[in-house]
């Protein structure tokens, strides 16, 4: 289980993030929505440790990572896996060595074992005949399923997202959207910050909406869609939907 | 006397002018690794969060960039005996001060390519838990050093080109051979003459090389 309590981020005198608190249990898929600049990012991007809290406590299994030396943080990054909008796959390496590098360099796996494991992710996202291909060779949603099989790779307990689907061509979309809730399916824990609308009604369990680095509800989607309680979901999901 | 007959009277001693090519070679491949290296380690010191790692490095490269190299050459050569009491050979001598040298540009050339890279990448790498020193070796250099190719290629021709300067420490390279020959036959076109045309092709074969090889690193992309 993930648990947020009272976090707090500033960049500068930006406070960023003001008093968030949160859960992700096992097994849940939590949406994260809201308007730009509303700290999303950020928030994922602290339960990852890729920034440093100001302030506020953040539980990954009932170890508090706010307070984590550099090898506990490797564990935790071992079990927190992250998908970004821009995929950030590694250019100079193919696909399949994509997947292997940290499995083999950080799980300490043995090259066949990991390239086992790899050959499975990419039949699961549908890429085995990508393997050898460098990622400049990948059309957008190809380059996301590769990322998201890449941290499938270091088979982490959760799975947080960065907006996966904003950065590609439309058409896109639906093989990454299918592929994540395939995950969903199978019990992946996720975070996923989204403006896919669709996908967080029919996957989530919880929804969670933020506005000016505050979290002002969160919600079964069914409940969040269609009785938005405060009047900034109202106009957000107005402009959206 | 015309200009063949001058180069046929210092004929039987042009092989050892353009043998010269050999001591030149060696003090700039000696040096480019030396200076590799080092640029390397002083690059990450100057990226990285320690800061009195970074003006150490910062305060390195701009004692070797604000003194002429003439001069930094011959201080290695004639005055560090003095202090330590050693004689250096001039073969060393070189080495160390074009490495050295070296090492200060090539920190300049590889830090800028490594912020060249995508700050995506080391997130990538930093939210797969990959340890800093594996992320900048397997991911991060090998993707700057792609970028700064032909930098480092320029660094590595100039570098050849000015090792020339070691003539005035004796080193026997391409240059003081040339100087050699012609002091001996009090004749200074036809030796001169020679090795300006084997630096001119030494230089061009570098030239191509590093472009075969920038183009069969840039394959992935
Ligand atoms: N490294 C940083 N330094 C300074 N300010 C930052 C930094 N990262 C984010 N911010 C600021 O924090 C605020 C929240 O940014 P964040 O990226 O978390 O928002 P977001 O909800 O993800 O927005 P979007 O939907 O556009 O991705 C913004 O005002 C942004 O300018
Ligand atoms: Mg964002």
């Amino acid at each position: 289980m993930i648990k947020v309590e009272q976090l707090h981020k500033s960049f500068g005198t930006n406070e960023v993030l003001k008093d968030i608190s949160l859960e992700i249990k096992k097994g849940d898929v939590v949406a994260i929505i809201g308007p730009s600049g509303s700290g999303k990012s950020t928030l994922l991007r602290c339960i990852n440790l890729l920034e440093t809290p100001t302030q506020g406590n953040i539980f990954i299994d009932d170890q508090n990572v706010t307070t984590i030396n550099n090898r506990n943080m490797i564990k935790i990054r071992e079990k927190v896996g992250m998908v970004f909008q821009h995929f950030h796959l590694f250019p100079h390496k193919t696909v399949l060595e994509n997947l292997t590098y940290a499995p083999v360099k950080v799980k300490n796996k043995t090259k066949q074992e990991a390239v086992q494991i790899a050959d499975e992710l990419l039949k699961r996202v549908g890429l085995s005949e990508k393997a050898e291909a460098y990622p400049s060779r990948l059309s957008g949603g190809q380059k996301q399923r590769v990322a998201i099989a890449r941290a499938l790779a270091m088979e982490p307990d959760y799975l947080l997202f960065d907006e996966p689907t904003s950065a590609l061509d439309p058409e896109m979309v639906k093989e990454v959207l299918d592929v994540m809730m395939d995950l969903a399916k199978q019990g992946m824990t996720m975070a996923v910050v989204t403006h896919e609308m669709g996908f967080a009604r029919m996957v989530a369990d919880k929804v969670i909406f933020m506005d000016k680095g505050q979290i002002l509800e969160v919600a079964p989607p069914e409940e969040f869609f269609s009785h938005p309680k405060t009047d900034r979901a109202k106009d957000f999901l107005e402009k959206v939907l | 006397m015309n200009i063949f007959s001058g180069f046929s009277l210092i004929a039987h001693s042009i092989p050892y002018i353009v043998n010269g090519v050999w001591t030149t070679l060696e003090i700039a491949l000696v040096s480019a690794v030396t200076g590799m290296v080092l640029g390397i380690l002083l690059s990450l010191c100057k990226i990285g969060r320690i800061k009195i790692l970074a003006l150490l490095a910062d305060f390195y490269t701009s004692i070797f960039r604000g003194t002429p190299l003439i001069l930094q050459l011959t201080i290695v050569y004639f005055a560090t005996p003095q202090l330590i009491g050693y004689d250096i050979s001039a073969f060393l001598a070189a080495v160390i001060t074009f490495g050295f040298n070296s090492g200060a540009y090539m920190s300049e050339i590889i830090r800028s390519g490594i912020n060249a890279v995508d700050k995506g990448q080391f997130e990538a790498a930093g939210a797969l838990g990959v340890p800093y020193g594996a992320m900048m070796k397997d991911i991060i250099l090998p993707q700057a050093v792609k970028k700064i190719l032909p930098a480092m290629m320029n660094e590595f021709i100039t570098l050849t080109k000015e090792s020339a300067i070691v003539s005035t420490i004796g080193v026997l390279d391409l240059m003081r051979r040339a100087q050699v020959v012609a002091a001996e036959n009090s004749l200074y076109f036809p030796p001169l003459i020679v090795s300006f045309v084997v630096y001119y092709f030494l230089i061009m074969i570098l030239t191509i090389l590093g472009r075969l090889f920038e183009r069969r690193m840039s394959r992935s992309d």
